[in-house]
């Protein structure tokens, strides 16, 4: 039998370029959509949404203002650390401090002994009293263009601006030079000389970025106060650094800067990026080794099963619904009576007093107790039902007993 | 094609290198190499199509007994085929370790055995045999299933045949009683032998006696070659589960066992298994055939969700049994039976045959009955005795049909139908 039986061999299946050549619009489909995704794959660099930050092209980026000094022969560097300025010559260099949030205290004294010009962009009042500008920073409410009104050069370059967001006011004792000022006697922009440095502060941030470059005088006091230098160090201010500026000549023994700084809060080996990355795609690479099926799941077709006890317990749920006390306890009798009959083998003809006589006699007991039991009127709670039925067993205890 | 764990490995060993170049660029590079090197790999595997699968399949097995199928996988490329394959059946066909490792020369044949234990009856399909070939490097290789029909017959277990050899001491006691040349109903003259000291001197047949010049008893038999004709219920009440197993599954032993005994007593045994159409039947088969024969027709009996068809179970009777014979209606007696016709099928089978209703009991119901924890318990018991007084009124309309009727559990419907045929047959009712 085994001879016979023919040999079961796989189909062939059709070659590659036959069926490319049968459907070539599939091929050409394919092949262009995978020419798009290598395309969008090589072109795609990570977006930058950051405030104030360079890369970001967005109506609140400073990308055309950092293009424009970059266009000026001004190299605009950006840093995503204080650590990553290394500052090699703070003497021609303008370390740009943008949105100042949350600079812890360290970071601040190294910002004050930083012998470099900075240019504070949307300053924090940390900040400005770090740095020992004698400012004060406030909500700007009327948000109206200001005349440059001061002696300072640049401001008086750029002629008016609009004064929003945030504006400045001078305290008690302040060196600063205010300008622009609006309605409520805020200013926009202040310039405080101290000692070898200059600091500016633009309090009227939005000025500078994408969507006001543009109006009025932004252009020209954005470029001024940051193109003073060749080299701009632009530095967002990201909560999550916890390194320190540096710059060369910083350390107390005029040591330059270590060259890489690296400040993990972690305590792993620098190789265990790496190394995580190839394990992640050796992951990747098992599940496919793992998830491969070795032939098809085979199905089992179930016959239907339904315990034969269901509807018996449908029609218990029933009575129990409607409390039907009398009907079930009828239900108990008629059987206990039916057994026991059976048992003392009366007929099942038999009436109800000869059935009675004889269980009567069976158990010892008076012919009117039992047939109360098992004739006696149908209960109406569930507590009476319960009672009968403890009876109806006692009594057919007592007739099985001998 | 599909890849191997030394492919995930050597994804995995990537990161020594990694330790010490520090380079995500080079992770990549390696994981991505590695993948075109078992891409590569899957190409250099030799092709399916140079393989053939052959199953060896056994005829039948017995429900709860082992067995093995061979697979014969035939290698007839030109080169060493390596890897695995797998020889697939449907779950309930109880295989165990289905996938094998293989290393085949060209033009060898392997012949793989997978051991295998049905767990259900009926007829288990095989499915298709996967084929994996490794290339040369074991990284990756081509994959391909393989269309190769086998079904494996699972017959019924009989369960029952433990009660046979205690049926039969039954029978041949039946037998012995003709020892003592008692002539009686259900007894036929079987032959005269010579007188002996304790026989009963009734028997002696004094014509005979004169004619040897010996004393001569006659000696009697229990009556053969009665017909019996086994009708198994299979509609939608003998689907309903009864313990662990289909209603249906309970009659079936019934059936094997009184065919068994039935068969032995020298009786001619007809099954039929009926809902609305006849779903299987074993008849025109005597002597040691018969119990194969049926086994493998009720193989693969399934339970169907019909009402059965009472009227054409009563024709099919007539016209199957021209004498008088023995009808066991494997059945389920329910007062849902009475509206679907059953009385009426049993008067009129009755009027010429004697008629033996089995019902298999459901052993639930007399715990329900007997519960007495809360109320809940209670309602079921009376549910539960309600169910039972209704059983029994359908009993008793049946038998005053002139029916006998036997209801038992399913692991004592077996024993009880053949008790009740041998009863018949002691007392010559056939």
């Amino acid at each position: 039998m085994t001879a016979t039986a023919p040999l079961h061999r796989p189909p062939a299946r059709e070659g590659a370029v036959r069926a490319a050549r049968r459907r070539p619009l599939a091929i050409v489909a394919a092949l262009l959509f995978l020419l798009m995704v290598a395309a969008l794959v090589w072109t795609a660099r990570p977006e930058d949404y950051t405030a104030l930050s360079t890369g970001n092209s967005t109506p609140d980026g400073t990308r055309a203002v950092a293009q424009i000094l970059r266009a000026q022969g001004v190299d605009v560097r950006q840093t995503d650390s204080m650590a990553g300025a290394r500052i090699e010559d703070p003497a021609r260099t303008t370390l740009v401090i943008a949105d100042g949030a949350a600079l812890a205290q360290y970071q601040l004294d190294t910002l004050a002994d930083y012998p470099g010009d900075i240019a504070l962009l949307r300053p924090t009042q940390a900040t400005l009293d770090a740095l020992g500008t004698g400012l004060r920073v406030g909500a700007s409410l009327d948000t109206g263009v200001a005349a440059a009104q001061c002696d300072d050069v640049d401001a008086l370059a750029a002629g008016s601006v609009a004064v929003l967001d945030q504006s400045l006011s001078a305290a008690q004792g302040s060196t600063a030079t205010l300008c622009f000022q609006n309605g409520d006697g805020e200013h926009a922009y202040a310039v405080v000389e101290d000692g070898s440095r200059r600091i500016t502060v633009l309090a009227s941030w939005p000025t500078i970025t994408n969507e006001h470059l543009d109006a009025h005088g932004h252009a020209a006091l954005g470029l001024r106060m940051l193109g003073r230098h060749e080299t701009v160090v632009w530095y967002v201010v990201d909560p999550f650094d916890p390194t320190s500026l540096t710059w060369d000549g910083a350390t107390s023994n005029g040591s330059p800067p270590p060259t890489e700084v690296e400040a993990r809060p972690d305590f792993l080996p620098p190789s265990a990026g790496p190394v995580a990355f190839v394990l992640a795609l050796a992951v990747g690479v098992a599940a496919v080794w793992r998830g491969r099926r070795f032939g098809r799941l085979v199905k089992e077709p179930l016959p239907v099963e339904v315990r034969a006890s269901e509807a018996t317990r449908g029609r218990a749920r029933l009575y129990r619904r409607a409390g039907a006390s009398g009907r079930a306890t009828a239900a108990l009798r008629a059987r206990t009576a039916m057994r026991i009959g059976h048992r003392l083998g009366v007929p099942r003809s038999a009436d109800r007093a000869s059935l009675v006589d004889a269980i009567a006699r069976a158990a010892e007991r008076d012919p009117r107790d039992v047939d109360a039991i098992l004739y006696g009127p149908a209960p109406t709670s569930d507590a009476q039902m319960m009672t009968i039925v403890d009876q109806l067993d006692t009594l057919e205890r007592e007739v099985h007993r001998p | 094609m599909y890849i191997t764990g030394w492919t995930a490995a050597l994804a995995a060993a990537g990161a020594v290198p990694a330790a010490f170049l520090h380079e995500r660029t080079f992770a990549w590079l390696w994981v991505l190499g590695t993948v075109l090197l078992a891409c590569l790999d899957a190409l250099m595997a030799p092709r399916p199509t140079g393989m053939g699968v052959r199953r060896v399949v056994p005829k039948a097995v017995r429900l709860s007994e082992s067995t093995t199928t061979v697979l014969e996988v035939a290698n007839l490329g030109r080169r060493r085929a390596r890897g695995a394959v797998r020889d697939a059946w449907q779950p309930s066909a109880g295989t165990r370790g289905e996938r094998h490792r293989m290393s085949i020369a060209p033009g060898e044949t392997a012949r793989l055995r997978t051991p295998m234990t049905p767990t259900r009856r009926g007829d288990r399909a095989a499915d298709l045999v996967t084929l994996r070939l490794e290339g040369p490097l074991r990284l990756a290789g081509r994959q391909r299933s393989v269309e190769a029909p086998g079904v494996l017959r699972v017959l019924p277990e009989f369960a029952s045949r433990r009660h046979l050899p205690s049926r039969l001491a039954r029978l041949r006691e039946i037998d012995g009683q003709t020892a003592v040349q008692l002539k009686g109903a259900g007894s036929e003259f079987d032959s005269l032998r010579s007188y002996v000291i304790g026989d009963d001197v009734r028997a002696i047949d004094w014509r005979a006696s004169a004619r040897r010049a010996d004393v001569l008893v006659k000696t009697y038999r229990p009556e053969r070659d009665r017909r019996v004709m086994i009708v198994l219920d299979t509609s939608r009440l003998s689907a309903a589960r009864v313990g662990d197993a289909p209603r249906l599954d309970a009659s079936i032993e019934a059936t094997l066992l009184l065919t068994a005994l039935a068969t032995k007593a020298g009786d001619r045994v007809q099954v039929s298994a009926f809902d609305r159409v006849e779903r299987a039947r074993a008849l025109g088969t005597g002597g040691p055939a018969v119990m194969p024969a049926l086994a493998d027709a009720l193989a693969s009996v399934e339970p169907a969700l019909v009402e059965p068809d009472w009227p054409a179970v009563a024709r099919l009777v007539q016209n199957r049994m021209s004498q008088r014979a023995l009808v066991v209606l494997l059945t389920t007696l329910d007062s849902s039976a009475v509206d679907g016709g059953i009385l009426d099928a049993v008067a009129a089978i009755a009027s010429k045959h004697a008629v033996v209703v089995a019902s298999v009991d459901d052993p639930e119901l007399a715990v329900l009955e007997a519960g007495r924890e809360d109320v809940h318990d209670h309602y079921a018991a009376a549910a539960a005795a309600r169910t039972a007084l209704e059983q029994d009124a359908v009993a008793t309309r049946v038998r005053e049909l002139g029916a006998d009727v036997v209801h038992a559990t399913p692991d004592e419907i077996a024993p009880a139908v053949a008790d009740r045929y041998l009863a018949l047959k002691a007392s010559g009712r056939l």
